[in-house]
């Protein structure tokens, strides 16, 4: 990867020099050696900064939401996750493609930052379960690509919904006992919603109690409202980024409910990964005749 | 609203489209079928207008059970907002489920204007069943652990 | 503070008998916003819609609840009401306390009465936010658009024309006419189609207000209801309509011979032509693609003949856009071509033919002037097999539905070929006879009994060439053995299928098709010439197989709805329908892609962000298109949108009042 971080900072600075793009959105390494943290770069000699390594976990693309107003364009770097939240931006009609200038990369999976500070340096650091669970570790959807695009991680056949279904198994008041547990602790900080690519409103509802919507009141009762509403909000275009779970402070398994909906939009409405595919229809902006019939 | 166990009868929302469950309930009516008065019925002009938040709403302000009901499919007065409606709550009762709502609690029922026999058998059986459950407090803004 | 006035109905004893009026109105009292309550034998009586307007003006009430019967059933009333009394109409809310209460919990009068006073409470949370709401008027453009002119269109035009409205008809072929014109005789009675029909023609081209606009087609709709505006193409004729007498003197002298569209290629026409001998106009076209002229420059003879110089080379297709308050699609259906299937030898064997091709041949104005000859080598058939349900009612064919007419045709060419060929054999396989019209079944049971035409259940599983023979295999499913027959001329009943160009038409007019482009009808029961598009209706066999009764039933149908429509200046549009929130509505189109009537779309508005001025897209609705369904704001997740009346605040309102 250290090779590869030359290339990137080459061709960053190519990009700025050449005015391809004001600015190019890219990784520079945080405070601790296991961090990486999203960088802003507008001067070619910035571009040094730059690094690619197995820390670089922040999803870039909702970035691009602050400066879709600016003139001309904006580069940035894209792993699987990334790629397919900005696929989502675009379908969302979010971003002008035209507007950006993606530059791919093969993703060989991150390494767990809180497992890293756990173990310390030097000893063999697990990465993320949702790295572990990706099956699109590569971009999909870029002007160029930075090395070889060839998958370069292990591809699980398919989504792992055992969490899901553990849950499932459960009785309601077991299930129910569960759900309050982990949303008793939510300070509701939005911070979840603030780095969500699929949360790609111009104003929330649950900034606007104007709405009729949100209660500023801070209780479990609310917390269940806000976690089951931004699940319905974000069905059909979560990618899976698990980026929600990484911001949560008080580490809410928030993904438990993303991964239930999309696990039934599957077997419901058939096979959709949110995020592949840019022209796609979302699957609750649309329906079949022969969609299943349980309402009798 | 706080839960009295003693003096507590179930308390249905039904959302009813304009067209045919509303008017299949007021067939009800005129036909004078009888069903138990633990249901209170809110118009909208379309199930697809039923927000499935408004169902969270309902169940943070204390109702036992919801009803989601319009056209069948094909007969929707505006042709296919029903269809929206049917996945939106397909997605949407899984959910409820997942979270630990007991699936009766939620339900979903096409109900045509001409149904007044239905209508009657559908309140008359979620009834008996959230009678049987007890009252909700799952989700609820007061009393919300069980 | 609103002032809510609640007020109750005992309906006589229909309600009085369960629930407690009194102690509701009383009840009523208690709830946020209601000042004023009462209680009254018939509320919908006049005296008792006396007793609202007075207790508004007194009580200075700004909101109304009256609790009595459904909605459904007085809400009109009660609104008119309210207007009396000075306030907006929308201002009244009803609770149901009669349909949904005191009738069904008859048994229980203490429940009902809880229930009531829920009920009132709802409606009190909802019409405190009640917003005033206005009927808007746009105006209606009197000129109608048909777009076909077949008999359906030809109808749908002259109902309209008749009732004084200005209709242009657009067809695509040189001539209206259409399928029709094609037909020797009509089922049951035997009459001549082209009797019945060029009257029509001649009529409809003769109208003071009907345009006709043949060899024309729709490029592009813009508009809503009242209000379309129709890009039609002229195509280039390359004769003056103006100064073409008709003469035919340049169809005679064009050396140029071609398949003739109109005989189905049994017979030819030439390269300037008129596609039948009683086409309207009665004014030929160059069909460039063949003429000679066109291709090498040479021979100009048409030019050089007609006596007064209508021939003009140099005409070009020309685009002219109007201004329609309605339109009326009638482009018909065309006929399966089977030669795609290849079965039974269709488009191998000369003699194995179509209805329509044997339309023609027993016409006598066709290519044979009405004796039946076989293609192959124009011998007088003796044994004559036909098929029906040819493609249709068979799903491996891609087409599942029924094409109605087939039935009735096949009787009637059975009919005639024994009218004209008098020791002819006629043999017919069927999978079953549909005969649901009025003298239909009367028509096929003498088919069969005094015409002797044999009826064959069963389907035709291969036919080959024998000599000048075809043998037609088979199999007798009531008999249950297989059937052989040489045959000399076999008829396919081949199915009924869309015009080729319907789905294009459909996304120009915005109206919905279903999987064999069939044009839906808003409401299969209740709106079934009206489309999901408000003022464009359909006619004839485009909405679906179709026979000629039907067809013009159907036009007559859409012409009264055209003509409803246009006999107003102005519509008025109902106020429940969403709006945008456009500071809020980030443009993610979500909406657009729901909504069944094409009423929102994405529009650019500019604003400042940070400083500079920018430009982004948002929804925007159409109120003249917006039917106030409400599924678009269930998609909108920031709820920008929100419907009218019926808005996220109001029925929370009724949510929350209910369970508080």
């Amino acid at each position: 990867m250290e090779d590869l971080t030359l290339v990137l900072r080459r061709t960053a600075k190519e990009i700025l020099e050449k005015g391809e793009a004001q600015m190019v959105i890219g990784w520079e390494k945080g405070a601790f050696w296991y961090s990486s943290t999203s960088a802003f770069i507008s001067k070619p000699e910035d571009t040094e900064r730059l690094i690619w390594d197995e820390y670089c976990v922040n999803n870039l693309a909702k970035y691009l939401l602050d400066y879709r107003h600016k003139e001309g364009k904006v580069a940035v770097f894209v792993k699987g996750c990334d790629s397919r939240a900005l696929n989502v931006l675009l379908q969302d009609k979010q971003l002008k493609r035209e507007k950006i200038l993606i530059i791919g990369l093969a993703c060989p999976g991150m390494k767990d930052e809180v497992e890293a500070r756990k173990l310390g340096r030097g000893s063999s650091i697990p990465l993320y379960k949702k790295c572990r669970e990706c099956r699109y570790p590569n971009a999909l959807n870029y002007d160029f690509f930075i090395g070889e695009d060839k998958v370069i991680k292990e591809i699980p056949a398919q989504d792992d919904f055992s969490e899901v279904q553990a849950l499932e198994s459960l009785s309601p008041d077991e299930k129910y006992n569960k759900f309050v547990a982990n949303y008793e602790r939510c300070l509701r900080c939005y911070a979840c919603r603030n780095i969500c690519p699929a949360c790609n409103c111009r104003e929330c509802i649950f900034d606007r109690t104007a709405s009729g919507w949100s209660s500023k009141a801070n209780n479990v009762s609310e917390n269940m409202f806000f976690a089951l509403t931004r699940a319905l909000h974000v069905a059909g275009r979560c990618v899976g980024c698990g980026e929600c779970e990484r911001a949560c402070p008080v580490n809410i398994p928030i993904m438990l409910l993303n991964k239930k909906i999309i696990q039934d939009i599957n077997a419901l409405f058939g096979e959709y990964e949110a995020g592949t595919d840019v022209t796609a229809k979302l699957p609750l902006g649309g329906f079949e005749f022969t969609d299943p019939e349980e309402f009798m | 609203m706080s839960v009295n166990e003693v003096t507590w009868q179930p308390k249905i929302l039904v959302f009813a489209c304009n067209w045919c469950t509303y008017a299949g309930a007021d067939l009800t009516g005129l036909s004078r079928l009888q069903y138990p008065a633990t249901v209170r019925i809110l118009r909208v002009p379309c199930s697809g207008r039923i927000n499935p938040q408004f169902v969270l709403k309902a169940f943070q302000k204390g109702v036992d059970a919801v009803l989601v009901a319009g056209c069948h499919p094909g007969d929707c007065h505006y042709t296919t907002g029903n269809y929206f409606t049917r996945r939106r709550f397909l997605i949407m009762r899984r959910l409820m489920e997942y979270v630990g709502l007991e699936p009766e609690r939620l339900q979903a029922r096409w109900i045509s204007a001409a149904e007044a026999p239905k209508f009657q058998q559908v309140i008359t059986e979620i009834s008996e069943q959230i009678r049987a459950l007890g009252p909700n407090r799952k989700l609820r803004d007061e009393e919300w652990k069980i | 503070m609103k002032r809510v006035g609640v007020f109750v109905c005992h309906c006589g004893t229909n309600i009085g008998a369960v629930v407690d009026c009194p102690q509701v109105a009383e009840k009523a009292m208690d709830f946020p916003g209601v000042v004023y309550s009462v209680d009254y034998k018939y509320m919908c009586s006049e005296p008792g819609q006396e007793m609202i307007k007075k207790a508004v003006q007194e009580h200075r009430l700004d909101r109304v609840v009256v609790a009595s019967c459904s909605p459904r059933m007085h809400e009109r009333t009660f609104q008119r009401c309210v207007e009396g009394a000075g306030l907006n109409s929308y201002f009244v809310e009803m609770a149901n306390i009669r349909e949904h209460c005191s009738w069904v919990h008859a048994g229980e009068p203490e429940k009902a009465t809880e229930k009531a006073m829920d009920l009132v409470k709802m409606a009190v949370a909802k019409v405190v936010k009640n917003k005033p709401l206005q009927k808007a008027t746009i105006p209606v453009t009197d000129r109608a658009l048909v777009i076909g002119g077949g008999i359906a269109g030809i109808q749908a035009a002259l109902d309209i024309a008749n009732a004084g409205h200005v209709v242009d008809i657009v067809e695509k072929e040189p001539s209206i006419g259409g399928k029709m014109a094609q037909i020797d005789k009509t089922f049951p009675t035997l009459d001549c189609s082209a009797c019945i029909l060029t009257p029509k023609m001649v009529e409809a081209a003769s109208h003071p207000n009907i345009n006709l606009l043949t060899y024309s087609e729709v490029e592009k709709v813009e508009g809503f209801v009242g209000n379309f505006d129709v890009t039609i193409k002229k195509k280039a004729r390359s004769v003056n309509m103006d100064v073409c007498t008709g003469c035919g003197l340049c169809m005679e002298k064009c050396p140029k011979k071609v398949d003739s569209e109109f005989e189905l290629k049994m017979s030819k026409r030439r390269a300037i032509y008129t596609p039948f001998p009683q086409a309207i106009p009665n004014k030929p076209v160059i069909d460039r693609e063949n003429c000679t002229y066109f291709n090498t420059g040479k021979c100009g003879i048409c030019s050089k003949v007609c006596p007064a110089g209508a021939v003009d080379y140099t005409q070009e297709d020309e685009y002219l856009t109007r201004r329609y308050g309605a339109i009326v699609v009638a482009i018909g259906f065309e006929l399966f071509d089977y030669s795609v299937i290849g079965e039974y030898g269709y488009g191998k064997y000369p003699d194995v033919i179509t209805g329509l091709h044997f339309e023609r041949l027993v016409n006598a104005s066709g290519p044979t002037l009405g004796k039946i000859k076989r293609p192959s080598d124009h011998k007088e058939p003796k044994n004559v097999v036909f098929i029906k349900c040819v493609g249709s009612r068979d799903p491996a064919k891609g087409k599942s539905y029924c094409s109605k007419a087939c039935c009735m045709y096949t009787a009637k060419h059975a009919t005639l070929v024994r009218e004209k060929i008098k020791d002819s054999n006629i043999y017919i396989f069927y999978m079953d006879v549909r005969t649901p019209g009025k003298g239909y079944d009367e028509f096929y049971n003498r088919t069969r009994e005094q015409y002797g035409a044999n009826y064959i259940r069963g389907r035709v599983s291969k036919i080959y060439q024998q000599g000048e023979r075809l043998i037609v295999r088979g199999e007798d499913t009531l008999l249950g053995r297989p059937v052989e027959i040489e045959a000399d001329l076999v008829v396919l009943a081949t199915a009924m299928v869309a015009q080729p160009g319907a789905g294009q038409l459909a996304q120009k007019l915005g109206i919905g098709y279903d999987k064999d482009h069939f044009y839906t009808e808003a409401h299969p029961k209740l709106a079934p010439v009206e489309t999901h598009t408000q003022g464009v209706y359909l006619a004839g066999a485009c909405q679906g197989p179709k026979d000629i009764p039907e067809s013009v039933a159907q036009a007559s149908a859409a012409a009264a709805k055209v003509c409803g429509l246009l006999s107003k200046r102005e519509m008025l549009t109902e106020p429940i329908v969403s709006e945008v929130n456009e500071s809020i509505c980030a443009g993610c189109g979500m909406c657009v892609a729901i909504c069944p009537y094409k009423a929102i779309e994405l529009k650019t508005i500019s604003e400042r962000i940070q400083g500079q001025t920018v430009e982004r897209q948002v929804a925007s609705v159409n109120g003249g298109l917006c039917q106030g369904c409400g599924a678009c704001t269930v998609a909108c997740r920031s709820a920008a949108l929100n419907l009218k009346h019926f808005t996220d605040q109001q029925i929370l309102a009724e949510v929350n009042a209910l369970c508080l």
